[in-house]
């Protein structure tokens, strides 16, 4: 027993794609889809916190908009029983990234919070990471855009303006968790739950999305990811995604994600 | 033949060469900062924080508790020039900038590039000494740049203090 315990926690160890024994905390989103309603608040924030240009009609038909955070919607059935599913999809910051794997110069990688963070120095553009995404959350930066005049003031001062041939994507706003651990550490305690909330779940006003850390069992999200709804996108790939959806339960009983 | 050949390639070579290492030199001044910019008012760090010990944070008050330490504004240079030393001809100046109600357009030094999110706060209630990065500012008359302010700087010395995540990419960039 304790032997086959211990050659599968080194095999555990082994797959474990990020460098590190246990993650200093596991930041995971939890985003009930009973509540998304599709009002799309949080492409909207997602764009205003992270300095996100808006590139305009044309390029976004060419599938060149750089949302970090978007609404699939999926409408079942014909026009007097119609059912309209969303889901909003940002990078998932799985643990076993394909991403990590496909970038030659090692711009991505995993940081000790769990994340799946982005290096825009190191990036040169090679677009691997993009075709390696399997839920197509990563974006390039075609062009620069620079916002006008009087705009420019709205820029986040926390969030770097990215340049033209860079691949960008959600970061679960890094910014934010930075200034929690920081604000932390002049109280001196350790980061508690509800310290952190990304922009979108700020913005989200029914509240379907839930941010914490799942290394802290108290934590709301730790609660939440133990629902029988529970479910990954594209589970069947084995990335680990960190973000998990509560399935929609509809009248007659049946989870609409069930597909 | 053969001799006058050979002269013309090397006299072309050398052409080429002093071309090109001019051209970097003249790249290399011209893009590299300044290291003690000429000021718009000659304010002395010697004699404020030098000879009378003013303390940083009297005029770089958010130093301990913000990203920037802050350049005083000209209310808080007039708080004591109103009185002391209003006849000196940098006064004069300071006092012009206090009537016409305009800023005093210091030219920044220590010049971080927007990608840095580097924070005084955490440094200072880390408990670092201002001179270990900006140097024995309160014996410069004209500030100057005395560290590198590159990555390979900073990175030696969250290495050499054991910075918890001190080397993550994420701690610093943005």
């Amino acid at each position: 027993m304790s032997i086959f315990s211990k050659v599968k926690d080194r095999l555990e160890d082994l797959r474990r794609p990020g460098y590190f024994k246990k993650y200093d905390h596991k930041f995971t989103m939890v985003i009930d889809l009973d509540r998304c309603n599709g009002c799309g608040a949080c492409v909207s924030a997602c764009y205003a916190e992270n300095n996100l240009p808006v590139v305009g009609k044309e390029e976004c038909g060419k599938s060149r908009a750089l949302n970090w955070i978007r609404i699939e919607r999926y409408v079942e059935g014909e026009y007097p029983d119609v059912k309209v599913k969303f889901i909003p999809v940002m990078c998932q910051h799985c643990s076993k990234a394909p991403c990590e794997t496909a970038c030659p110069v090692y711009a991505t990688y995993h940081n000790q919070d769990g994340l799946n963070v982005q290096v825009y120095n190191r990036c040169v553009g090679t677009f691997t990471c993009a075709t390696y995404c399997p839920y197509d959350a990563r974006r390039f930066n075609w062009f620069t855009y620079k916002r006008e005049k009087p705009l420019d003031q709205q820029y986040n001062p926390d969030v770097t303006v990215r340049e033209m041939g860079i691949m960008e994507k959600g970061t679960f706003c890094i910014q934010r968790i930075r200034a929690a651990k920081d604000r932390a550490k002049d109280e001196k305690r350790a980061l508690k739950d509800g310290d952190v909330t990304p922009a979108c779940a700020q913005a989200c006003p029914t509240g379907a999305m839930v941010f914490g850390d799942l290394n802290d069992p108290e934590s709301r999200v730790s609660k939440l990811a133990k629902s029988p709804r529970r479910f990954r996108l594209l589970e069947e790939l084995n990335t680990d995604p960190s973000v998990i959806y509560l399935k929609r339960v509809m009248k007659d009983g049946r989870g609409t994600s069930e597909e | 033949m053969l001799n006058i050949k050979a002269i013309i390639y090397v006299a072309a070579g050398v052409v080429v060469f002093g071309a090109a290492f001019g051209i970097g030199y003249a790249l290399n001044t011209y893009y590299s900062p300044d290291l003690d910019p000429v000021q718009p008012i000659n304010f002395s760090h010697k004699i404020h924080a030098g000879d009378n010990k003013i303390p940083c944070i009297y005029c770089h008050i958010y130093a301990d508790r913000s990203r920037v330490s802050g350049v005083p504004n000209v209310q808080r240079c007039m708080g004591c020039h109103k009185i002391i030393k209003t006849d000196s001809p940098e006064i004069i100046k300071l006092t012009g900038y206090w009537e016409r109600k305009e800023p005093i357009a210091w030219v920044k030094v220590h010049n971080l590039p927007d990608h840095v999110g580097f924070t005084h706060k955490r440094h200072i209630k880390a408990g670092l000494d201002c001179k270990l990065c900006h140097g024995d500012v309160a014996s410069m008359s004209r500030v100057k740049r005395v560290s590198s302010l590159q990555m390979g700087w900073c990175l030696n010395c969250h290495e050499k203090r054991e910075v918890v995540n001190g080397k993550d990419c994420w701690t610093c960039h943005q």
